[in-house]
């Protein structure tokens, strides 16, 4: 089980490596170690840099705990991941326009209590219907985030924090401090978590993940193969050449708070599928972990670069940590929090130092070979 | 032109002015054939400069001459290359500004850089280490007053910054400058944004100062009254190269504008042949903008060059901006092919095929990490959408790979990011980038600031074949040669205001620059 999940983490690698100097491999002949690494771009670098540190965590966990690798171990940390990655995609946007949304754990929370108050009191409310609610509401505190951020100009971590309050109060009031219980929630919800697209000896890939994938592929299209991407980019990166471009920054903003505050809501309506009993709480501290997947994951929190699939890796990186950490019995569950916190200053240290070294010698690589030229 | 570079002095001429006066105090600063180069420019090259306690020293010469490297320099913002700095006789290093100001050197600049929230006094004190852990607040009103007293300047101590005008910014400046026991005070363009009756202020103080002091002040100005009123001697750099240094009384306004611009035009500023231009294709009449610019008029043909010309300060870059609508005028009228149009967003004066290639291209112009062929489709994006916003990536590649080989933009691949080109190879992406949203009309600002020759003729040569296809082109530049050369008519301002249009045929690089520094017009042709 070992050998298998180790090697194909390392085909995952090599195959990574592969595609992304594939096209600039048939025009120019690599000769060496050094020409293939200044090929890469610092983003992929990143990227590849992370898969290996999942890996090596991986490794680490196995041989300290016993039977850590298992199926149930990948059932686990992929079902945590769905929610926490689909919430980090929202995140990621909103951060590659230079902004950030504080308010997610809030909306998550309110779009899964009320979703599961309307389903206890309608259990005849069809699974489409429930969605489209949760995806709705979300939606709409985003616009509200995003409007006070793009059109009244109030700084988005200002605007978030407020908002964070407001929409918790919102829910507090709301639910009248009464608990959203399973068993008042339709048989359809309670089965969905457990539904499996594949299934393995025992390594079950979920539906919600499958979810997740379809979220995450459909958002790294958009933001690659898309003008409303490219768009994204040139904000976040350098807002006054996007003005000049003609590009309408405001609107841009305002549609990534949208999409995250949607996303957020598609996040509620998983997280009351997975817990079941939603209290006022629900989903308070997802804000701060969606924004360390995106920092982890290798988004610049000053915006313009990054991808959604570092993102993605991000949230995968923080779960394994964290549903590793937990059946490590040496480390007390008080010092989890504090792993999180030196991931999210190591993965940013080492974008500061090591990745402007990095870029500092394929500068100079390529400016030789322009010279050349 | 020829005739100009006859008047120039000769180095060794200049050696016995010098000889002459140095008999009197001895020098406090001295800079010794310092040359400083950034990647391809030689920003200095072996000038040297002597400053003397008492003694106003004004530092003249065009845009790009290098005043503000030596600045940089003598402050210990920079450092040079080779050269060295004496301070009274001995060799000293300036690595920071903190080391300049512990010598004793302070630099104040045309904004004035307070700290708006504190009162005028902390202002003053702001960078004394030495008064111990507790603020002693009376003692520190105490000496402020005392500074401001001896300077002869009368503001309330205990105000904010917030309040000030500059020239009162600039004082407190210069109390600061003084409470530091400054030696050697230097002036960037202080007077840049101020009014006449606070010039007179300002030169008040800086007499006070020279006088009851006894320091040494270099003051750098465009406006060559403000010069010729105040200072003791006068250098003039052209080109990163020191040209002359005379005592002010030895030298007369038209000779310092020859030697500011004589410079010797070699062939690839060759002027060429008159374009035939066409029928008027956009007007700007009365442009006006509240204290930056008024009363801008001027036509503009179709496959003409319109050059605007003047030094830092003149306001060209902003009425480029109001013509693209990055921040309109608040009056006056754009017409283009007879029509009149409003142009208050980037957006329209795109539509309108206005293209403006900016002149901070790291800033302004390019997202530096995306790459080429992003960047060169980015204000045309529309054009590659096939359905729901999905961009056509290969027919970008297309677009990207015939720029490329059109304006000959070495790189290895249109895939790369922009911020890893040369300065001449952005420059051509960002032209690429304008020239594909299929513009009738071109501001083109400072297309050549900052790089190398070859690009820089490259960059000549593709403004000519444009204009020559019938584009209109507006070229802002403050290379004179370069202006005289490319343009058809040229436009000079003035802080703001416009000057004139001149012919280029009939122009000179002195008719020009006596335009720019404020002479009238008719002196010139007299």
């Amino acid at each position: 089980m070992l050998n298998a999940m180790v090697a194909l983490s390392i085909i995952v690698i090599v195959v990574g490596v592969y595609f992304s100097v594939r096209k600039k491999i048939n025009s120019v002949k690599v000769n060496n170690i050094s020409n293939l690494l200044h090929r890469l771009r610092p983003e992929t670098l990143r990227e590849l840099i992370l898969l290996l540190l999942i890996l090596l965590v991986v490794i680490f966990f196995s041989i300290v705990i016993d039977h850590y690798l298992n199926a149930r171990l990948f059932n686990r940390v992929s079902t945590s991941v769905a929610i926490i990655g689909i919430l980090a995609i929202g995140q990621a946007l909103v951060v590659l326009t230079r902004n950030i949304d504080l308010s997610v754990g809030a909306v998550v929370g309110f779009t899964a209590y009320f979703v599961g108050q309307q389903l206890s009191q309608n259990n005849e409310m069809t699974p489409l219907v429930a969605i489209c609610m949760a995806i709705g509401i979300g939606a709409l505190m985003g616009s509200f985030n995003g409007f006070l951020v793009a059109f009244c100009r109030i700084p988005a971590i200002i605007v978030t924090l407020g908002t964070m309050a407001l929409f918790r109060t919102l829910l507090v009031e709301y639910s009248d401090a009464q608990t959203v219980l399973t068993v008042n929630l339709p048989q359809w919800l309670l089965e969905l978590p457990r539904i499996n697209v594949v299934s393995y000896e025992g390594l079950h890939f979920r539906l919600v993940v499958a979810v997740m994938c379809v979220v995450v592929i459909l958002f790294h299209l958009i933001l690659r193969y898309t003008s409303f991407g490219r768009k994204i980019y040139a904000v976040g990166s350098n807002p006054e050449a996007a003005a000049n471009s003609g590009f309408q920054s405001r609107k841009i903003i305002f549609i990534t708070f949208v999409m995250c505050g949607a996303l957020a809501g598609l996040t509620g309506f998983m997280y009351l599928a997975r817990f079941g009993n939603i209290t006022v709480v629900a989903g308070s501290g997802l804000e701060l972990k969606s924004v360390a997947a995106v920092v982890v994951g290798g988004i610049n929190i000053f915006g313009g670069s990054g991808s959604i699939f570092g993102a993605t890796l991000g949230a995968v990186m923080i779960d394994l940590l964290e549903n590793s950490l937990i059946r490590w019995l040496q480390i007390s569950e008080f010092w989890r929090d504090a792993m999180l916190g030196m991931l999210i200053l190591c993965s940013v240290a080492t974008d500061s130092v090591v990745m402007k070294r990095f870029r500092k010698y394929r500068l100079k690589k390529i400016t030789q070979k322009e010279e050349k030229l | 032109m020829q005739i100009d570079n006859l008047n120039i002095k000769t180095p060794s001429s200049n050696n016995i002015i010098d000889n002459d006066f140095r008999s009197s105090k001895p020098p406090v600063l001295e800079a010794l054939n310092i040359s400083k180069s950034f990647d391809m420019t030689q920003a200095l090259d072996g000038v040297s400069l002597e400053m003397r306690p008492g003694e106003i020293h004004a530092l003249v010469g065009e845009n790009g001459a290098g005043k503000s490297t030596l600045i940089k320099i003598l402050t210990g913002i920079q450092q040079a290359n080779q050269g060295e700095l004496r301070l009274s006789g001995l060799p000293v290093k300036i690595n920071n500004s903190q080391e300049a100001q512990a010598y004793g050197i302070a630099a104040i600049y045309q904004e004035p850089m307070l700290f708006p929230d504190l009162d005028v006094a902390e202002n003053i004190f702001i960078s004394h280490q030495d008064q111990g852990f507790f603020v002693r607040w009376d003692k520190m009103y105490k000496d402020a007053e005392k500074i401001l007293n001896d300077l002869g300047v009368r503001i309330d101590v205990r105000n904010p910054a917030i309040g000030l005008t500059i020239a009162e910014q600039q004082a407190v400046e210069i109390a600061k400058a003084i409470s530091m026991n400054v030696r050697v005070l230097i002036m960037d363009e202080p007077t840049a944004s101020l009014s006449d009756h606070e010039v007179n202020q300002l030169f008040r103080t800086v007499m006070q100062l020279k006088q009851e002091k006894n320091v040494a002040i270099l003051f750098i100005s465009h406006r060559l009254e403000e010069v010729f009123e105040i200072a003791d001697r006068i250098t003039v750099l052209r080109d990163g190269k020191h040209i002359s240094t005379n005592l002010c009384s030895a030298v007369t306004k038209d000779g310092l504008v020859r030697e500011m611009v004589g410079r010797e035009i070699d062939q690839f500023y060759a002027k060429d042949e008159t374009r035939t231009v066409g029928i008027s294709v956009f007007s700007v009449k009365n442009l006006s903008k509240e204290s930056t610019f008024s009363n801008i008029n001027f036509e503009l043909h179709k496959g003409e060059i319109l050059g605007f010309a003047g030094l830092v300060g003149s306001r060209r870059t902003d009425v480029a901006l109001a013509i693209f609508g990055i921040s309109p005028a608040d009056s006056g009228s754009i017409e283009i092919e007879g029509k009149l149009v409003e142009i208050n967003s980037p957006q329209t004066a795109k539509k309108l095929g206005i293209a403006y290639m900016t002149e901070d291209r790291r800033q302004l112009g390019l997202v530096m990490s995306m790459s080429i062929t992003s960047n060169i489709t980015l204000a045309s994006l529309s054009k590659y959408l096939i359905r729901f916003g999905i961009i056509k990536r290969e027919k970008e590649r297309k677009t990207a790979n015939e720029f490329k080989n059109r304006l000959q933009i070495k790189t290895t691949s249109v895939e790369e990011e922009v911020g890893i080109l040369s300065g001449g190879n952005q420059q051509k992406v960002m032209i690429s980038k304008w020239l594909n949203t299929q513009p009738k009309i071109i501001i083109l600002d400072e297309p050549t600031r900052g790089i190398d020759v070859g690009a820089k003729a490259e960059v000549h040569s593709m403004m000519r074949q444009l204009a020559e296809k019938g584009f209109s082109i507006i070229c802002i530049s403050s290379d004179l040669p370069e202006v005289l050369a490319l343009s058809d008519r040229i436009l000079v301002m003035r802080e703001g205001r416009q000057m004139g249009i001149v012919e280029s045929q009939h122009a000179t690089q002195e008719s020009i620059m006596s335009l720019a520094m404020g002479q009238s017009k008719e002196s010139n042709y007299a």
